[in-house]
């Protein structure tokens, strides 16, 4: 008997050193490295220093993996997590496209469903006839710093259809719970269609079934035509509904906030790009607006160098205040590079906080061919909190893709 | 009218001398290469790329040699290599890139298109470099390659798409206000998003606590990066948060606020400063405080959430000073003796 299940677990063995050998001479033929990047990055202020590391491999067509964990130092060991895992995922994938299944920690998000980080899985099947796929997902929501809440949890899934080519309808459902309460419990649809190829639209929406309405919904149309692109878009947001319904700040009823407006940008010039945007909005029942105006000139034809400026105006509700923001990246040559970046935000009450808030940073960093990278720069700023304050940033990079 | 003519040759002069900064003008010697000009005499593509119509995959690309222009244009007018000028250095990379990055045979495709290269090449009439590559619609018009699109099947025909740096012009254009429009357009097209782009990319912001890993935060030396979270952000969030309400909520949970509130002394208990203007309690129909709460609830929870709500119940319970919270519009599906949050005010079947 003994002797048996040492043969068995001989021959288990066996099979998975063929396979691990299998996949080890299958990676002389792969077409994409394995990407490994650790980041050291060190501030003046807190956090004080973090190294981050991250990698991903397709060893095959069909299997894919990928991480990202980070670690610092803790400035208050009560708020301040020491470590954390970002994104710990493996995805297997039928190679003719029909479905794939993913598993681990990553953000999910499809449909209505805004996105959130889980502990789960994610499969996704495609009908034989291509035009319809089915998506299912489940999981734990992450609690920061390792912690774990108890029976918290989400579950939901989307089916959708395309249409011809030319557009997908969507619809969705997701359920999460929070000690056993209903925190979300949502159906929502969504639609992306590019009837012709110079007009693009997209829009999705999600209903509350616990305090029934539309919880949010987004719509955009955008029209192209060189060198303009015009789009139109619109808003709208139940804030009560968007909370988890077992805070208690999501039974003060429905007093949505709506913004409709455009965004233009025009390629005037073949370095110069401007971007325009307003919109209208209704906050609480108060109308107000935003828009800005950003234009952006790369100073050589690859866009390696560039200069930017940009204003910016809100004046909603409490909330009024003009902006001032500039840019400047620059090439220096054998690798360095200047970077500059200027904002004034003035608020038009500015109710103890300071009349001005302004901040800048410069920075010089290097990049080697040899996949190192290296940058240093200086902050200040004058925020409601500081009057002034000052920082020193750094961060040194490795990056490496081995075959 | 003497006050305009000055005003458009002002700038007409401005514009002339700004011509090269704004790349009206080309700075260099380099300049596109004029294939129109070539198509226009007859010349046939075969000529110049020599080999071309029975190129495989791992076959070089048939860039023209000194030796083929000098074939037709017996006495250069330079003796320096034809391409130190006739070309522009990105076209070629971008040749070469795609040569490394795409599973393509020219011969297979040869035969489909009877010789005729421009029948994908649209853009060698209007000798604009950029418009060199076939646009991915073009490859579309092919039933086999829509097909591969359908069912996302982006390794047909591209070999580590993340390294072939380039960027969708045909099918998904990151053009405009971007950073506010993903949202909407990601919606239907998750699965489309991750041919590009890994988990990681959406977890840098979208993560729990993922504050240190903000692209604004960890590329501080890329000043061009979009982000909601540049420069500034943490002197105006409060300004932002108030003008889009709940739009923090799509991506931070309540408690979120807490975490740095608690540590600047600006949130509820302990050695905490009062954020709240003076009129916020105030004898007249209780002040600001419900006012704001109905358009923002999501800040109140931000320092009064989970055990922070006992402070409100303490007057708003059934019965009790405060009155009722619940705005005209109010329904919900919840058991109000049983469930979570509702049990809280009205407990013993109130």
């Amino acid at each position: 008997m003994c002797k048996t299940a040492a043969t068995q677990r001989h021959t288990r063995a066996m099979k998975l050193l063929v396979l691990c050998g299998a996949t080890t001479a299958a990676r002389t033929v792969c077409a994409e490295p394995l990407r490994l990047r650790a980041d050291a990055v060190a501030e003046a202020q807190a956090p004080a220093g973090l190294v981050i590391l991250e990698g991903q491999d397709k060893v095959r067509p069909w299997l894919y993996a990928e991480g990202l964990v980070w670690t610092g130092t803790r400035s208050d060991p009560k708020t301040d997590p020491a470590a954390d895992v970002m994104v710990l995922a493996v995805r297997l994938r039928d190679p003719r496209g029909f479905g794939e299944i993913k598993g681990g920690r990553f953000v999910v998000s499809t449909g209505a469903v805004r996105p959130v980080q889980i502990d789960g899985a994610h499969a996704l099947g495609r009908a034989p006839w291509q035009t319809t796929t089915l998506e299912a997902f489940a999981g734990a929501p992450v609690v920061p710093r390792f912690g774990t809440t108890g029976y918290d949890w989400l579950g939901g899934g989307r089916v959708a259809q395309t249409l011809a080519s030319r557009a997908t309808l969507g619809a969705s459902y997701v359920q999460r719970r929070s000690h056993k309460d209903i925190a979300d419990d949502e159906i929502g649809a969504d639609l992306a269609a590019v009837p012709v190829p110079w007009l693009d639209l997209a829009g999705r929406s999600a209903y509350d079934l616990t305090s029934p309405g539309i919880a949010d919904a987004l719509a955009s149309a955008a029209v192209r035509f060189a060198p303009m692109r015009v789009e139109l878009f619109a808003a709208h947001r139940s804030p009560s509904r968007l909370l988890p319904a077992t805070s208690l700040f999501s039974v003060l009823g429905d007093f949505p906030s709506q913004s409709i407006g455009s965004t233009v940008r025009w390629e005037a010039a073949p370095r110069l790009d401007l971007l325009a945007s307003g919109a209208g909005q209704r906050v609480g029942g108060e109308f107000g607006g935003n828009g800005f105006l950003r234009a952006l000139l790369r100073t050589d034809e690859r866009g390696e160098g560039s200069l930017g400026l940009e204003g910016r105006r809100q004046d909603v509700s409490t909330a009024k205040w003009t902006g001032l923001r500039g840019l400047a990246s620059l090439p220096l040559g054998h690798g360095f590079r200047y970077a500059t970046e200027i904002e004034i935000a003035v608020p038009d009450a500015p109710r103890g906080r300071g009349i001005a808030w302004p901040w800048g940073l410069v920075a010089l960093s290097w990049r080697s061919a040899s996949g190192w990278e290296a940058a240093g720069a200086a902050e200040a700023s004058s925020t409601p909190e500081h009057r002034y304050q000052m920082n020193a940033l750094f961060r040194v990079s490795r990056t490496l893709e081995i075959r | 009218m003497n006050r305009w003519l000055t005003l458009v040759m002002v700038l007409s002069v401005a514009l002339a001398a700004c011509a090269g900064v704004l790349g009206l003008k080309g700075k260099n010697e380099q300049h596109p290469f004029e294939h129109r000009a070539h198509v226009l005499k007859g010349v046939n593509c075969k000529e110049c790329h020599a080999g071309v119509n029975a190129a495989g995959e791992l076959d070089d690309v048939h860039f023209p040699t000194p030796t083929d222009c000098v074939r037709c244009h017996g006495k250069p007018h330079d003796t320096r290599d034809c391409r130190t000028c006739h070309t522009e250095p990105y076209v070629r990379e971008s040749a070469e890139l795609a040569r490394k990055h795409l599973r393509f045979e020219h011969s297979k495709h040869m035969t489909q298109v009877k010789g005729d290269c421009v029948r994908c090449h649209l853009g060698v009439q209007e000798s604009n470099p950029t418009a060199l590559r076939p646009a991915m619609a073009t490859c579309f018009g092919c039933h086999a390659h829509r097909d591969q699109w359908q069912v996302r099947d982006c390794d047909g025909c591209h070999v580590d798409l993340g390294a072939e740096r380039v960027k969708p012009t045909s099918h998904l254009v990151h053009e405009g206000d971007f950073v506010r429009e993903h949202g909407v357009r990601a919606a239907s097209a998750r699965e489309l998003c991750s041919s590009c782009h890994a988990e990681k990319f959406c977890a840098s912001c979208h993560a729990v606590g993922t504050a240190p890993l903000l692209p604004a935060r960890r590329e501080f030396d890329e000043p061009k990066l979009a982000g909601l979270h540049r420069a500034g952000f943490r002197a105006r969030h409060s300004e932002e948060a108030r003008a889009q309400p709940g739009v923090c909520t799509s991506c931070h949970s309540e408690s979120s606020c807490k975490d740095c509130h608690s540590r600047l002394n600006v949130a509820a208990g302990g050695k905490a400063r009062n954020p709240h203007p003076p009129d916020w309690m105030g004898p007249a129909r209780g002040g600001q405080h419900g006012v704001q709460a109905r358009i923002d609830p999501a800040s109140c929870a931000g320092c009064h959430g989970g055990a922070g709500e006992q402070l409100c119940v303490s007057c708003h319970r059934v019965g009790g000073p405060g009155g009722n919270p619940h705005g005209g519009n109010f329904h919900s599906t919840k058991n109000k003796t049983r469930d979570v949050p509702c049990k809280m005010c009205h407990s013993g079947g109130l």
